[in-house]
Formats: C-alpha cells, sequence, structure tokens
C-alpha cells in the first residue's frame, strides 16, 4: 500500500523564534553592559518555566517527555562536572581566581547536554546528526565568508575556501541519513583529530583554561554525541522511516 | 524485598500496537492528518508507530476515538515468558 504523506517542512515554533531572539538580544546588548545577559537567560530558561507552571502550552506530551527526560541528563551530567570540578578546585593551590570560565562551563554542559538528549529523544539519532551537521556546516561557511569579507578580502578563493570548509559537514550529513553506522564512524574519528587539532588535550592540566571546555562541548561534543548515537542506535527502529518521514 | 526493588522493578511495559495498520484502514490517513485530529505533532504519531513512545492513556483512547476502533485494537500488553 502506498503511503501519500503531505509532505511538511519543519518550521520554528512562535515560542521558538521569540526564545531564541531574546537569547540573541540578550548577548547582543552585553557588548553595552553585561547586565543585558539577564534578557538570554529568560529567552533560555523562560519557556521552560512557563510550560512547568502550565501557563505555556505549545509542547504535546512526546515533546514533553523528550524535555523532561533531557532534563534529568543534564541534572546528572552538570551535577557530576560540578562536583569533579569541585574537587579540582580544592585539591589545587592557588585555587582559581576568576570563576567567569568556570560558571560559563557549567552553564553549556548544563545547557548542551539538556539540548542534544532532548533531540535525540525526538528525531531520533539519525535525524539528528544529519540537521546538526548541516547547522555546523552553515556556521562554519558563515565564518569562512564573513572572514573573507572587508580588509581580509582574498577574492574569489577566499569564496570557495568557504565552501571547501562546508563541503565534508554537509556530506556527512547526507552518510548520516543513508549509511549511519559509516558516518558515526567517522564522526568520532573527526572528533578525535579535532581534539588534537584544537590543542584541547590540555583541558587535562588545566581543566580551567580559558574557552577550553566550551569548545570541547558545544564543538567535540555535538559529533562526538551523534557518531556514538549513530553507532548505537537500532537500525530495526528507524526502518521503514523514510518512507513515513514527512520532513 | 532488596531483590525485588532493586534487580524486579519494570521500568516499561512492551507494548504491541496497530496504529500505522489502522490509520491507514482508515481511508489512508496520513500521519499529519491523523497528529492535527488529536492534537498532537506528526512526530509523536510517527514515534508511536516505530514503538519508541507508549502513549498515554489519554492520547490512546483519543486515537482510538478518531480511528473508530476500541483502544485494544490499536494497543496490547505484550505477553511475556514470566506472566505467560
Amino acid at each position: 500500500m502506498v503511503e501519500s504523506n503531505k509532505r511538511s517542512r519543519w518550521r520554528p515554533s512562535p515560542t521558538g523564534m521569540v526564545a531564541g531572539s531574546l537569547v540573541v538580544l540578550g548577548f547582543l546588548l552585553s557588548e553595552i553592559d553585561w547586565g543585558f545577559l539577564a534578557i538570554s537567560a529568560f529567552g533560555a530558561f523562560g519557556p521552560g518555566i512557563l510550560r512547568e507552571m502550565g501557563i505555556l502550552r505549545d509542547r504535546d506530551e512526546f515533546q514533553l517527555r523528550a524535555s523532561r527526560r533531557a532534563g534529568n541528563h543534564a541534572y546528572l551530567v552538570a551535577g557530576l562536572m560540578a562536583f569533579l570540578l569541585m574537587a579540582y578546585m580544592r585539591s589545587v593551590e592557588p585555587g582559581p581566581v576568576d570563576p567567569e570560565p568556570l560558571v560559563t562551563a557549567f552553564l553549556v554542559v548544563l545547557w548542551f547536554t539538556w539540548l542534544l538528549s532532548s533531540l535525540l529523544a525526538y528525531w531520533g539519532p539519525r535525524k539528528t546528526a544529519s540537521r546538526l551537521l548541516l547547522v555546523f556546516g552553515s556556521l562554519w561557511g558563515l565564518f569562512a565568508i564573513l572572514s573573507n569579507v572587508g580588509p581580509e578580502y582574498q577574492g574569489v578563493l577566499g569564496f570557495i575556501m568557504a565552501l571547501v570548509v562546508m563541503l565534508p559537514f554537509f556530506g556527512l550529513a547526507y552518510v548520516a541519513r543513508r549509511w549511519p553506522r559509516i558516518a558515526g564512524a567517522v564522526l568520532l574519528l573527526v572528533s578525535v583529530y579535532f581534539f588534537y587539532f584544537f590543542g584541547l588535550y590540555e583541558i587535562f592540566t588545566d581543566p580551567l583554561a580559558m574557552g577550553r571546555p566550551v569548545v570541547l562541548v558545544l564543538f567535540l561534543g555535538p559529533l562526538c554525541a551523534s557518531g556514538i548515537a549513530l553507532l548505537c542506535m537500532k537500525i530495526d527502529d528507524e526502518e521503514g522511516a523514510e518512507a513515513d518521514e514527512a520532513s | 524485598m532488596v531483590y525485588y526493588t532493586v534487580v524486579c522493578m519494570r521500568e516499561s511495559y512492551e507494548i504491541r500496537n496497530h496504529l500505522r495498520r489502522h490509520r491507514l484502514l482508515t481511508g489512508e490517513m496520513t500521519q499529519q492528518e491523523l497528529a492535527d485530529r488529536v492534537g498532537v505533532t506528526r512526530q509523536t504519531i510517527l514515534s508511536i508507530e516505530k514503538r519508541k513512545y507508549n502513549p498515554s492513556v489519554g492520547l490512546a483512547l483519543r486515537l482510538a476515538k478518531v480511528l473508530g476502533v476500541p483502544v485494544e485494537a490499536l494497543f496490547q500488553l505484550e505477553e511475556d515468558e514470566e506472566d505467560g
């Protein structure tokens, strides 16, 4: 029997757009005064708080379950990290004087764990990995293009370089949908490569090295976690999914 | 008692469902159409059909009502050796 599903493209929810705008606005205004960062906090956590209070009802039960399960994962990971960091700080002399990298790293781990876990629960490994790679590819491409405008303009070669940077991510996004095991293995290898490429191994000697935990979580985290999820997923679970997928 | 609480607690029950079959029997209704009629996302219907998610009693009853079948026709507890 042939299924005649309507094709319906994913589009961001109004809540998501408002929340995302608040997060971006807060970060932009923080250039003027760091106090404006509170706007980002309301954007990031406000919708969740309103949902738990029963004021905002824009999620169905499956979305809420994914979100709450992700919350539990974030609690476990961030809690473990807090204790490990406390153990580290108390054991070294003198202790770190600037708490900001620590707080930033903690917040990033908390948020990233929640986001990735809810995406994996909602979309499944294949679609999550594919979409993450598309986002990463686009961001790297944008970064390459922006660094080629103004005084750093390198001609057409600069834009070709942007494409070269984007292509591996887009290629892997395609492979993840078709051959998840291969994509998973490649993603893990890429993660190991970038771990050494960015000198992230220094984190073992100085866990509070400025910015390193953030790079580790935001860049390597999605690649590594997607790779593991793709390698561990049950292919049977997603058989026939392509036929049913409308997004 | 300790053995029971540590080893034997059931995290979830295996539920067999025939949602996809009944959806297609109802005029080849699409996942999106069914999702709209019960007030959930299409991804939720997809996850139930793929047995990645067991719906709440409320949603199960709503699905049964929309498809015009008893809820037992859609969802059944899988008999395991222990119970059998």
